[in-house]
């Protein structure tokens, strides 16, 4: 059987190849994504290692504290340095300081800040410095900075002015030298280093972020840490640089295993796409071959042996295509490091094929070829011997009626179960909806056979019309395997069902997000972009200009609420009033201060009047509930100034909202702020509310191109189905299509024939796709109504733009086969056997 | 449709030869055939198998290329022709009927039999249309698919088919070879009627002696070559002829 199997496959290898290429590139999705994070995943741990290999000790807030730090105090102090410094064992300590600002570019006038940047106090220790003085000195001398040289080389020459914004504001230090870092790159983000001195008035704050320690030559490392640990304040812990290493590098690696997850998905729904072509051939191959089956049969093969037959085919193709699969995300693996290689250098470790990659890709390409031609395996095996002595070799035209009924009730199951996930009260609501939407799929797949025949009908006519005879016979070879012209179409309706479904979502958010921005009363929005805060000298300037009416701060800040991390965000109830939309209950424009609670604090049974203990900076607080809050304005608890003042001590302030006096003009006064703020506080960004919302939808939009570019292997595979299902038909109707020649019909009229039915297939399939993505897309953003969501928006320009590319997709699946099709030898084709 | 008649052949060949295949594997199909078809003339092609009957038939049908000599359709030189314009001439001055698999399973009769003017675009002669469907007793099956109907029934429509165009000329592939001898005589005789009635003119392929007897002329191919030449035959006659030949 295996020798047949093989024989089988050897012997018209075409008609597998596509099937092949499809399981092969939903294999190199999973493959690449594993090797990529596999190897980042080293080259990261490597990098971690490395720093931290000559760091014997690391002291910093414990993150497994309850304590929580004030934005305005460092964990550590001076005294806590010189104890430490003190502890048995400790050859050198060093208190370092590691803080966020902006470096301004020395040509930017305008507030245009780059990539954050790292600024970190001078040690004079290479190893704590995470690099050396390539050029000029070190920034001993207070107002000295020194930058990592990626940067320096970017347009500084010693001498230079180079002005940082921080959570202070701008302030200036003179270029002494640059830094070459022991790692070899920046990845991507820009370092300076000032003197100890120097970096702590930048951060406005006395202490230190962590002290680093060399222990003596000699001494026991766990000791000294041991030792160490009992010097320390509260919320702070001592660690070995070892065991600091591994706990980056875990938790990195919990990051990248969401990577892994995040791609297997995608990578799932591009094989399940696959799937169906792998359905498809397998049908068409045993229907092409019924007459072979039935000699088999005659000549004493069981039917139990033709299907292990047919299984042993799908095995060994299987087997193929992974290996390419495997190959192919290698390659495609090695073509993105080396993409990110030349953008944030070269942070990844060698490429190596991990276990997990192969046991993915084998085990996925398997599975789905196996399982995926069972079915057809099946239907082989319960030939008759007598089919061998038949006529013709065209399949017995099975009603529909059972595909029909298995269809309806799937659907019925499945909007059932969708609606169930999306409306009812269920821990996992995703799995409903999961299971409901794939249960939809295989619905519509087995109803749009039902559905496919009166359309061809109506085809028929408008094709007949519009192209005569190559109209004419396409909308007949449509209607003809229903099941088959089905199946393919269908393979295409789900990845554009998951396009027009995300499609739906991101208009209906940017509707909701622009309608916010619409609704505000608030002439412009204040933003920090280094995330530091905007400095309280940014919102006295505001403030004092002339033409601001109202300047309301939103601030956000950490705390700890019934044992778990938890957010706050405070307000200024009394500016906001007019400048907010608040959606509270009781109305917060009535009662004003108070703390109110999310939905989520609600469901946890906290009622109005009930008594919160909130921990933050600032210390623990009790504080009494004022009411709910049904907006997302960001965290769990909504505060009023004085009460966050309390709990956090010091306010980062995150946004600003401005109103102007009437009769201001506001652009005018917009450029007049821009102005004033670039040159003093360069991290504050002014912008108008219709800024922000064209700035939000242009997120939302570039969300939806993400997915929609990940989509893009579903969308390839199923494009590569139809061109293999017509590509089968064509085979099959070789002798159809020489006659046709033979009375006459151009060849140029069989490559429209073949097109046409493509076309027809592939609108189909996205048109089903879209109504389905559409349905489900309205589904989920009404079932969302709670996060603010007030209706659906239908993406009208983006089904267009879906209609013209699946009528594109069709026109190039038609090519390999139209190409063949209109290549047939008409002596061949119509030659009696 | 029909080229205006200049001379009276409807088909020729001059020193047609046929090779498949090259160097030591080639075979010589047409051996120098030379012949000429006249109009409104049942002319019959017979041979062993192997002799390039078949060959004849599609070369001369510009289904195929003769790989040296000249051939032509009603003066049209069809070996000169692009690959477009043979299937131009196909479609405008031939019709064919095969052994089997003459029908396209997803069109019914009548549009089966209207194909080639729809692929030409023409319009359908109501009249003459209606003619053959009555002489070939087709009336009542237009509606159906192939798949509904009988061999003879099936043939019969292809015979329809190549007779809607009112071609120069039909070809026929050995059209009663899959038939019952009833369906056989049937269909045969219904092609002789269209020489009679309508003067047109067939070439058949055949090996039957009764079938070949239906013809006016019978052309005997031995090793591609043209061997011998029978006016007005009857399957006695053939059968002796075959005999002579060693058959």
């Amino acid at each position: 059987m295996f020798r047949l199997a093989i024989k089988s496959i050897k012997h018209s290898p075409k008609r597998l190849i596509l099937t092949a290429v499809a399981v092969a590139l939903g294999v190199s999705l999973v493959a690449a994504t594993q090797i990529f994070t596999n190897s980042l995943s080293s080259g990261f741990s490597n990098l971690f290692s490395e720093s931290y290999s000559s760091i014997d000790i690391v002291v910093e807030p414990d993150p497994n504290s309850d304590v929580l730090f004030a934005a305005d105090e460092q964990p550590l102090s001076d005294a806590d340095l010189t104890a430490v410094s003190a502890t048995e064992g400790v050859a050198d300590a060093y208190g370092v300081i590691l803080t966020q600002g902006s470096l301004v570019a020395p040509d930017a006038g305008a507030s245009q800040p780059g990539p954050p940047t790292f600024v970190q106090n001078w040690n004079g220790n290479a190893d704590i410095d995470t690099g050396a003085i390539a050029v000029g000195t070190a920034p001993t001398q207070p107002g000295d900075v020194v930058l990592d040289s990626e940067t320096f080389d970017g347009g500084y020459a010693l001498g230079d002015t180079v002005g940082i914004a921080g959570a202070d504001g701008l302030s200036e230090y003179t270029l002494v030298g640059s830094v070459e870092l022991t790692s070899g790159t920046s990845l991507g983000a820009k370092f300076a280093w000032m003197s100890t001195d120097d970096a702590q008035e930048f951060n406005g704050v006395e202490g230190y972020s962590t002290i680093d320690v060399i222990a003596d030559e000699g001494a026991d490392v766990d000791d000294v840490t041991a030792a160490i640990g009992e010097e320390l304040p509260e919320g702070t812990r001592a660690i070995t640089g070892e065991e600091k290493a591994a706990e980056s590098v875990d938790a990195l690696n919990s990051v990248l295993q969401y990577v892994d997850i995040f791609a297997i998905a995608f990578a799932l729904i591009s094989l399940f796409v696959g799937a169906y072509i792998i359905v498809n051939t397998f049908r068409i191959i045993v229907t092409q071959r019924t007459r072979e089956f039935g000699l088999l049969r005659a000549v004493g093969v069981t039917g139990q042996q033709v299907r292990r037959m047919i299984l042993l085919e799908a095995l060994v193709v299987g087997v193929i295509a992974s290996t390419i699969g495997l190959v192919m995300g290698y390659l495609l693996a090695l073509a993105i490091t080396a993409i990110a290689t030349v953008f944030v250098g070269d942070i990844f470790g060698v490429l190596t094929l991990p276990p997990d990659a192969i046991a993915w890709a084998y085990g996925l390409g398997l599975i789905v070829t196996m399982a995926s031609a069972i079915a057809p395996a099946i239907h082989a095996s319960r030939i008759s011997p007598m089919e061998a002595l038949r006529e013709s070799a065209t399949e017995s035209k099975k009603p529909l009626r059972t595909r029909n009924i298995v269809g309806a009730a799937m659907s019925v199951v499945a909007i059932g179960l969708i609606f169930l996930g999306l409306y009812g009260d269920f821990d996992r609501p995703y799995i409903y909806v999961g299971v409901g939407a794939v249960l939809l799929v295989l619905g519509i797949t087995l109803l749009a056979a039902q559905l496919l025949v009166p359309i061809a009908y109506g085809l028929r006519g408008v094709l007949t019309r519009l192209f005569k005879v190559d109209g004419k016979l396409a909308a007949n070879n449509i209607r003809r395997e229903p099941r088959r012209s089905a199946n393919t179409a269908a393979a295409l309706m789900i990845g554009v069902m998951l396009l027009a479904l995300v499609a739906t979502f991101t208009e209906s958010l940017k509707t909701v997000v622009t309608a916010q921005f619409d609704a505000t009363s608030a002439d412009y929005f204040a933003i920090d972009t280094a995330g530091t805060g905007i400095p309280d000298g940014a919102i006295e300037l505001i403030t004092n200009t002339d033409g601001v009416a109202d300047v309301a701060r939103i601030g956000v800040g950490p705390v700890q609420y019934d044992g778990a991390d938890s957010t706050i965000a405070v307000i200024d109830v009394d500016a906001s009033k007019d400048l907010m939309s608040f959606e509270t209950d009781p109305d917060i424009t009535e009662v004003g201060d108070g703390t109110y609670v999310s939905q989520s604090i609600q469901d946890q049974g906290v009622e109005v009047g009930d008594t919160v203990t909130l921990t933050g900076g600032g210390g623990t607080v009790d504080v009494e509930v004022t009411g709910y809050f049904n907006d997302e304005q960001g965290g769990e608890f909504n505060v009023d100034w004085t009460t966050g003042e309390e709990v956090l001590r010091d306010v980062v302030v995150s946004q600003l909202l401005i109103s102007t006096d009437p009769g201001t003009d506001v652009e005018a006064l917009q450029t007049t702020l821009s102005d004033e703020l670039a040159t003093d506080y360069p991290t504050v960004l002014l912008q108008s509310p219709g800024q922000l919302a064209q700035f939000a939808n242009q997120f939302i939009d570039l969300l939806l191109g993400v997915i929609s570019a990940l989509l893009g292997s579903a969308l390839v595979i199923a494009i590569l189905g139809v061109a293999n299902t017509l590509l089968l038909s064509v085979t099959e109707r070789t002798r159809e299509i020489g006659l046709l020649r033979a009375v006459g019909l151009r060849r140029r009229s069989v490559w429209r024939m073949v097109t046409l039915e493509s076309m027809v297939m592939a609108i189909f399939g996205a048109i089903l796709g879209m109504l389905l993505g559409l349905g489900l897309g309205s589904a989920l953003v009404l079932a969302l109504a709670d996060f603010g969501f007030d209706g659906v928006t239908v993406p009208w320009i983006w089904l267009g733009v879906y209609t013209v590319l699946a009528a594109i997709a069709g026109v190039l699946a038609a090519v390999w086969p139209a190409w063949r099709a209109s290549k047939l030898d008409i002596l061949k084709a119509i030659a009696t056997e | 449709m029909t080229a205006t008649p200049t001379t009276s052949l409807a088909a020729t060949m001059r020193d047609g030869y046929k090779d498949y295949g090259t160097g030591e594997m080639a075979v010589r199909a047409l051996d120098g055939v030379s012949v000429d078809i006249a109009r409104s003339e049942f002319t019959a092609i017979m041979g062993p198998s192997g002799s390039g009957k078949s060959t004849l038939l599609h070369t001369l049908a510009g289904l195929d290329r003769l790989t040296a000599g000249e051939s032509s359709i009603s003066d049209i030189v069809i070996t000169q022709l692009s690959e477009a314009q043979v299937t131009e001439v196909r479609r405008n001055n031939i019709g064919f009927v095969f052994q089997s698999f003459n029908l396209i399973p997803s069109l019914t009769a009548r549009e089966n039999i209207t194909l080639p003017i729809d692929i030409a675009g023409d319009k359908e002669d109501k009249q003459w249309f209606d003619e053959i469907i009555g002489i070939l007793g087709l009336a009542d099956r237009l509606t159906h698919l192939p798949a509904e109907l009988s061999g003879g029934q099936q043939q019969r429509v292809a015979v329809a088919r190549a007779l809607v165009s009112r071609p120069e000329i039909i070809f026929a592939d050995e059209p009663s070879g899959n038939l019952d001898s009833r369906s056989g005589a049937e269909l045969l005789g219904f092609m002789r009627r269209a020489v009679k009635e309508f003067g047109q003119t067939i070439v058949m392929v055949t090996h039957d002696p009764t079938a070949a007897s239906y013809a006016d002329r019978i052309l005997f191919l031995e090793d591609g070559k043209i061997v011998d030449e029978m006016r007005d035959p009857t399957a006695e006659k053939v059968l002796d002829r075959m005999k002579q030949m060693g058959h």
